[in-house]
């Protein structure tokens, strides 16, 4: 490992954006039906981990 | 000495005390629920299972919770909207906990764990609608104390600056529209606008809402009084203090400027006004000579200290009722008091130590004088060998006079309370 300090924005960003990448190819493979009213929560869940991870980054950085 | 050390007050302000705050310490996930128990001094567990009802009604209780994690202080800091607010990279924090929140709602829409959109969506609107509204009139918990309190370091730093008038009429604003709206919303999409047989509910909606907006005014009002109410309490208790002190200590110092040329009045003078001082300060109550034996003792000292000046310093440990053997240890007391007040009462102060348990009562006087042999008293001196040896024995009880190498006198006289 090296000694460079973890982002931790980048990597919720990531967790989240690689969720919603799995859900949206398990419906494009027809494993699981994701309509609308699924798939709207899990884009703003993201959305919205993304916004407050960075947010309170920032407020951090302050 | 006589009394006891007295306790500093806790420093905590009464005002944290009324206050809500989260616990994150004492919580499971944003102490929310362990803060409200705390303040109503309940199991924090019944708050939870609260909570989680109210989340099984359509996800109610989620969106609760989260309003209460931002809004509610911790006891540590200040609350989560607070340490947000100053930078403009926090409005995306705000959103980003707006748009969990939509999207939890949404969800639980999905799965079927719904009443009704047109009750979950107004309700929600009316709840954000009613914390902005609640906030800009109350206040955060940084902004609402007093410029002139002291505060922590973790308080100063999260301390949040009062808005401007006109930005906070806004916001208020907004929340007023904001709950308004929800409550058109909710008449409107239950039918209740259409139908003139719906007027009550109609009205019941409109005084919610209008108790909503208004409770956080009605709040304030409370708070005011409440405030005003505790610095009358305190002016009170300053003209009290100041009667008290014109009363007492500033008449016996008057008294001791005029006897400046009688050291020993003096003396007594002072003696006498540090009991009543001390009394006073611990707010215990003057002692009741004819009815407990340490009040009896207390006085007993003081009379001799007066007459015969020196210092007597009398500790009590437990007390009893003056019966009939409480009188005969009190009185043998009494004179080996005024025994060593005549012959050593130059020397040094004397102390006096009673004990009293439901077994016995020993009663200790000491004194600093060059003490004596009992056995080598005089025929014709009755004092000791009658009115503390011998009235001892009669009620049972025993007495020993012990005197040091180097002077001083100790007498101790013992009891057994249930001796007959």
């Amino acid at each position: 490992m090296s000694g460079r300090p973890r982002d931790t924005v980048s990597l919720v960003a990531g967790l989240a954006i690689a969720g919603l990448g799995v859900l949206l190819v398990l419906d494009a493979l027809e494993a699981l039906d994701l309509s609308l009213a699924y798939l709207a929560p899990a884009v703003t869940a993201t959305a919205g981990a993304i916004l407050l991870v960075h947010g309170l980054s920032r407020s951090r950085e302050r | 000495m006589i009394g006891a050390m007295a306790v500093p007050a806790d420093a905590a302000p009464a005002e944290d005390m009324r206050r809500i705050r989260r616990d994150p310490e004492a919580g499971m996930i944003g102490g929310v629920c362990a803060g409200i128990a705390g303040r109503a001094g309940i199991d924090p567990i019944i708050i939870r299972l609260a909570f989680v009802a109210a989340a099984l009604f359509s996800g109610v209780g989620l969106i609760a919770y989260a309003l209460a994690w931002i809004f509610i202080p911790a006891r540590q800091g200040g609350t989560v909207a607070a340490r947000l607010r100053p930078a403009r990279g926090n409005i995306e924090a705000v959103l980003g906990i707006g748009l969990l929140v939509l999207s939890a709602a949404l969800l639980l829409r999905a799965v079927g764990w719904w009443v009704s959109d047109a009750v979950v969506w107004p309700a929600i609107a009316a709840a954000i609608g009613g914390a902005l509204v609640w906030r800009q009139f109350v206040g955060p918990a940084g902004a609402a104390a007093p410029a002139e309190a002291p505060r922590g370091p973790v308080q100063a730093e999260t301390r949040v600056e009062p808005l401007p008038g006109a930005r906070r009429l806004s916001v208020a604003g907004v929340g007023v529209t904001l709950v308004l709206g929800a409550a058109l919303v909710f008449l409107w999409a239950n039918g209740a606008l259409d139908a003139a047989g719906d007027a009550v509910l109609a009205t019941v909606v409109v005084v919610v809402a209008l108790g909503l907006i208004l409770a956080p005014v009605w709040w304030r009002l409370g708070r005011n009084l409440a405030a005003e109410r505790a610095e009358r309490i305190r002016s009170q208790e300053r003209a009290e203090l100041g009667a008290h002190l014109h009363d007492s200590v500033l008449q016996t110092l008057a008294l001791m400027q005029r006897r400046a040329d009688d050291p020993r009045e003096v003396a007594a003078l002072a003696r006498r006004q540090e009991r009543e001082l001390r009394a006073w300060l611990l707010d215990r109550p003057p002692a009741r000579a004819g009815e407990s034996l340490a009040g009896a003792l207390e006085a007993a000292a003081a009379k001799v200290e007066e007459s015969h000046g020196g210092g007597i310093e009398v500790v009590t440990v437990g007390d009893c009722a003056l019966d009939d053997r409480a009188e005969a240890v009190l009185a043998a007391a009494r004179e080996a008091i005024l025994n060593a007040a005549k012959f050593a009462g130059d020397a040094g102060p004397i102390d006096v130590f009673a004990e009293v348990t439901p077994q016995r009562i020993e009663v200790f006087v000491r004194d600093r004088g060059p003490g004596f042999d009992p056995g080598s008293l005089p025929d014709d001196r009755q004092g000791v060998r009658e009115s503390i040896v011998g009235r001892m024995e009669r009620h049972g009880g025993r007495t020993e006079i012990r005197t040091g190498a180097d002077g001083g006198t100790e007498v101790e006289l013992s009891l057994e309370r249930g001796a007959s």
